[in-house]
């Protein structure tokens, strides 16, 4: 990474150098992976193929990716606060290179999350999907907002002493207006009823306001 | 001022016993509605103040403004609880259950989870100057769900929750004596709210 190079150039060569270390040091990403699971078999285990209904799955199925994310991405900037090298990334690429590089790290492990977790819950749930392409715009749509918002408190909580909970306390509030129309659009996708348009126009919206915002506010931090 | 708003406050009270009509059917006990709407204005009125602090540190780098965002967020967290309760009570009484996630509750709750999670956050940073920071960050962060949870969610959701005061017809259902006194309680618990920011 040189010094002259464009923001966009500085974005992918921290996505680069993190993806090097992460298969370096897979443990944060086999966490997350391990972690969705557990949850979902433990959930389809404890109601042993009885009939659940999708609107139950649908939240079912984002609440997994929600925990699963928090444990995945919370560490998104320990990493670099642990070796000191958070300044140092900083002198080389500008902060929002560094943010965006960040962001973008995070998007591409939570679509490699759910590529994973996305059909072993159709399978072990049994689940017949009537409308594929809603499913899979709505579950984009969520990981774009997950991923936005989750960087930016993964960079709130890199200085915090207590790790473990905060994470998702954090980040549960601010997701919720992606989360409510998310799980109301794949149970809408599960059934193949008629769906409105304008949920998607908004959570669309609404991943574009917490990338901005997270933008604005990472240059004050 | 404290001499105004304890007489004002005392006031309230007696209006409330003696001079407001019993709502009807529903007891004596729904005359809690008086202190569920002033406490739940005061508890959006405090994150919004906490908020506005919040910016003006972020532009300013004053401790000074982290205090008043810190008071104003703790503030809001005491109120939000009084009207989440206050308001279950009624809920009791006139829906017959004390919580069904209608949007209005929805949205108090996720009052409640923002404040308590900024309050956690401050908690848990030991370092004073990036507490400050990363808590008027996520303060101005959580300012964003505001317009999902006020017109978008109740869209989602069918509500039970009375109307506003002023109502999409643009007219006050409310006996004059009633809605005079709800005025001034809103008043009452908007000058406590800054009388304890500002002490």
């Amino acid at each position: 990474m040189k010094l002259s190079d464009s923001r966009f150039k500085q974005g992918v060569a921290i996505v680069r150098k993190d993806f090097v270390i992460g298969l370096r040091r897979r443990a944060a990403f086999a966490a997350m992976m391990m972690f969705a699971l557990t949850a979902v078999a433990s959930l389809s285990l404890s109601t042993g193929g009885a009939f659940v209904e999708p609107r139950f799955l649908a939240a079912l199925l984002w609440v997994v990716i929600f925990f699963a994310v928090s444990a995945g991405i919370a560490g998104t900037f320990d990493d670099e606060a642990q070796a000191g090298t958070l300044p140092t990334l900083k002198l080389y690429a500008s902060a929002q290179a560094v943010l965006f590089g960040k962001m973008l790290g995070v998007l591409l492990s939570l679509i490699a999350l759910a590529t994973f977790i996305l059909p072993t819950f159709l399978i072990l749930f049994d689940v017949a999907v009537a409308n594929v392409p809603l499913l899979l715009a709505t579950i984009l749509l969520g990981l774009i907002g997950l991923a936005a918002a989750g960087t930016l408190t993964a960079a709130l909580t890199t200085s915090a002493t207590v790790k473990g909970g905060l994470f998702p306390i954090l980040l549960f509030p601010i997701t919720l207006p992606i989360f409510l129309p998310a799980i109301a659009l794949t149970e809408t996708a599960f059934t193949g009823a008629a769906f409105a348009e304008s949920s998607l126009i908004v959570t669309a919206a609404f991943d574009a306001i917490l990338i901005t915002a997270s933008s604005i506010l990472y240059d004050y931090l | 001022m404290n001499k105004i708003i304890l007489l004002l406050t005392a006031a309230l009270c007696a209006a409330i016993i003696f001079l407001v009509p019993p709502i009807k059917g529903l007891g004596d006990l729904a005359k809690i509605i008086f202190f569920h709407v002033p406490t739940a204005w005061v508890a959006v009125l405090a994150f919004f103040t906490s908020a506005f602090y919040a910016a003006k540190f972020l532009r300013t780098r004053d401790f000074a403004f982290d205090v008043l965002s810190e008071r104003a967020a703790r503030l809001g967290f005491g109120f939000v609880l009084l009207s989440t309760i206050s308001g279950a009570i009624f809920s009791k009484l006139t829906w017959g259950a004390y919580w069904n996630w209608d949007p209005r509750q929805t949205t108090i709750f996720v009052l409640i989870l923002i404040y308590g999670a900024y309050l956690t956050l401050r908690a848990a940073v030991p370092d004073e100057k990036i507490r400050a920071k990363v808590s008027a960050v996520y303060s101005l962060l959580s300012v964003l769900t505001v317009p999902f949870l006020v017109f978008i969610l109740p869209r989602l959701y069918f509500s039970l929750h009375p109307s506003p005061v002023l109502n999409a017809a643009g007219r006050v259902d409310m006996d004059s004596i009633v809605l005079i006194v709800l005025l001034a309680a809103l008043v009452d618990a908007t000058l406590i709210f800054f009388r304890l920011l500002r002490r």
